[in-house]
């Protein structure tokens, strides 16, 4: 239990995806303009992330582990060379799927998070916490927590980042500065803040 | 007269058209492995790679791929690259594909591969598709070996390993900044990095 | 064009033809390099154990036939069953631990304890050297792990690593009480069975100790065994069996 705790503390703050890991860059710089996109953004990205890092995880250690084909018979296999292709089909199927229940049962929530759903398929952060997933050894209810955590930290910071954007629209940037540059040294001072939470004991 | 336009096309993406700096895409997985120049380094050159060669197959199959499902048929072909040339890494430069780790995996979800498969790849020659590649790849190999020499070089006072501050200065008080060493420095080197690129290209 | 059924057949076929290429390719290049894979790994293993009975550099690279005769000529393998008794073999239900030798001519110099355990974010890996007193410390590797980078991720660091040489995972009395890793820095009275902790990683600390006094324990048989004797040597018949293989 102190495990699966400290696995969904670190995720959703030490071990940022966005701020540690620096992935899911390109869509949190484009859709942290404003702060319901981003919300509606950083929902989309956490309940694909809760689905899909679970959903991998069953194939990673059902199919494509080294001797994972026991159970139908093939003990000598090795398919881990496959996982990136895998992945990243499990992915956009789901985030398929996803659009359309979406679509099908909540259409003002399709209109609000419609778009992004195609940009998450390829959404760098959805990979990446299936793949440290196996590189961490993680338990299935592990992978569970990380990816829920992991979305959850992707939310807190595209929120944070778009709040501050928001402020920022009164702020006199430098020329040159304004927009990618001063966008990214925030992140790195978000990053900072961030880190702060490292020093957090848990029992 | 064709050489002209195949040299722009190469200096249009490492310069002009800088991928991290002006297009904002892909800074997803670069970032991480900048800690050191030579894993940076690496993971630009194997972006290059992957860039060049998706663009070139994707070129050639660019009659015959059905409009409906290419994007499935681009990141098939773009992750049989990866893969490739993960496996090629762990079999002749295992050390540095150890550091790599998952990131490697995750060029699949780069926006700028992607990218350029759909914005040049689609609609140009299976040559200068190529050329198009290097030079993206180029580019973003630049910036990332640029982040890479400044956080290993202020970070623990190396280039390529090896020892570039000499023990005059630490004797003299100075210390390694350990900032640049984590997430935020990344992060703030990049803006800074954006904003110096700027101001150049303005003149 | 103008016929959808046909538009669909041929995408299909098309994506089953992609998907048959690529896999192709895929199947001949990790089956082709598959040997040059597994033999890296095997040696970055044995570079490891080299590290942790200080055989090599931490800050060095050697080419890897070189670490190999290094390998051969220096450690040797063996599994111990719960009691401390030395099996050239594995069992066949598993439950013999497995455990390096250094060997110098026929003396065994040091041994080495494989670490797998849990730290505050993943698995934590290394090896860990004790001297045949059986209770000093001769090295400490990590060498996979994935705490915070320059936070608890300085375990793998030489700095912290060879903090660990020369102590003791037994107290003043000669009882076992494994090496703990010290919330800032090290108690002065019991200097010897703690080492400095790494700033602001307490927690990663804090699992570390836990999961090395776990392995050590399990260790403790064999360890009794050296310090009080019992072996010294590799034993001459291991030794030739070992040499027929």
């Amino acid at each position: 239990m102190v495990d699966l705790i400290s696995i969904g503390v670190n995720s959703v703050f030490i071990g940022n995806i966005l701020l540690a890991y620096f992935l899911g860059m390109c869509s949190f710089l484009a859709v942290s303009k404003n702060i319901n996109t981003a919300i509606g953004l950083g929902m989309a990205v956490t309940f694909v992330l809760g689905i899909t890092t679970p959903a991998n995880w069953l194939l990673y250690h059902y199919v494509l582990a080294p001797s994972a084909l026991a159970w139908a018979g093939f003990p000598g296999t090795d398919l881990s060379f496959f996982k990136f292709i895998m992945f990243i089909a499990v992915i956009a199927a789901m985030v398929q799927a996803v659009e359309m229940i979406i679509d099908r049962f909540s259409p003002s929530l399709y209109s609000a998070l419609g778009v992004f759903l195609p940009l998450i398929a390829v959404n760098c952060a959805i990979l990446g916490a299936a793949l440290f997933m196996i590189e961490r050894n993680y338990t299935l209810m592990e992978s569970i927590v990380y990816g829920v955590g992991s979305g959850t930290g992707w939310l807190l910071a595209i929120v944070t980042m778009a709040a501050i954007r928001k402020k920022l629209r009164y702020a006199n940037v430098p020329k040159g500065l304004d927009g990618m540059g001063i966008s990214m040294i925030i992140t790195g001072l978000m990053a900072m803040a961030f880190m702060l939470f490292s020093g957090i004991t848990l029992s | 007269m064709a050489n002209k336009t195949y040299r722009k096309i190469i200096t249009e993406g490492v310069f002009k058209n800088n991928p991290i700096a002006i297009q904002v895409l892909g800074i997803c997985s670069a970032l991480a492995v900048t800690v050191q120049l030579k894993t940076a380094l690496v993971m630009g050159i194997s972006l290059t790679f992957v860039t060049a060669f998706s663009n070139l197959i994707i070129s050639i199959l660019r009659h015959w791929i059905p409009r409906n499902i290419r994007i499935i048929v681009e990141l098939t072909i773009i992750a049989t690259l990866v893969i490739i040339i993960d496996q090629v890494l762990k079999a002749f430069l295992y050390d540095i594909s150890k550091q790599l780790s998952v990131f490697v995996g995750l060029i699949i979800t780069n926006c700028i591969v992607m990218g350029r498969a759909e914005a040049f790849a689609l609609s140009n020659p299976p040559f200068a598709s190529f050329l198009d590649g290097v030079g993206n790849g180029l580019g973003y190999a630049m910036i990332l070996s640029c982040v890479g020499f400044i956080r290993e070089l202020f970070g623990s006072g190396k280039i390529f390993g090896f020892k570039v501050v000499p023990d005059l200065f630490y004797a003299a008080g100075y210390q390694d900044m350990g900032l640049m060493v984590l997430a935020p420095g990344a992060f703030i080197v990049i803006g800074l990095l954006v904003w110096i690129q700027k101001i150049m290209t303005k003149e | 064009m103008s016929d959808p059924m046909m538009d669909k057949f041929k995408s299909v076929f098309f994506a089953v033809c992609i998907s048959a290429v690529c896999s192709l390719a895929i199947l001949y290049v990790s089956t082709g390099l598959k040997e040059r894979q597994d033999k890296n790994l095997m040696t970055d293993k044995h570079k490891n154990i080299l590290k942790a009975a200080g055989l090599v550099l931490a800050d060095q690279t050697y080419p890897a036939d070189r670490i190999e005769t290094i390998y051969q000529k220096n450690i040797k393998t063996c599994y111990i069953d719960n009691t401390g008794q030395i099996f050239k073999e594995a069992s066949k239900d598993n439950d013999r631990l497995q455990l390096y030798f250094q060997v110098k001519d026929e003396d065994i110099e040091s041994y080495i304890i494989p670490i797998d355990t849990k730290g505050l974010w993943g698995q934590i890996l290394g090896y860990l050297a004790l001297e045949k007193d059986g209770s000093t410390i001769a090295g400490f590797t990590v060498y996979h792990h994935s705490e915070t980078p320059g936070l608890g991720g300085e375990i793998e660091r030489s700095w912290f690593q060879k903090e660990f040489v020369g102590k003791k995972i037994v107290n003043r009395e000669n009882q076992f009480v494994s090496i703990a890793i010290a919330k800032g820095k090290a108690p002065k009275d019991l200097s010897d069975n703690y080492v400095d902790g790494i700033s602001g990683a307490t927690l990663t600390g804090k699992f570390l100790t836990s999961g090395l006094k776990e392995i050590l324990k399990e260790y403790e048989p064999v360890s009794v065994k050296f310090r009080t004797g019992g072996i010294g040597k590799i034993h001459p018949q291991n030794r030739n069996a070992e040499d027929g293989k």
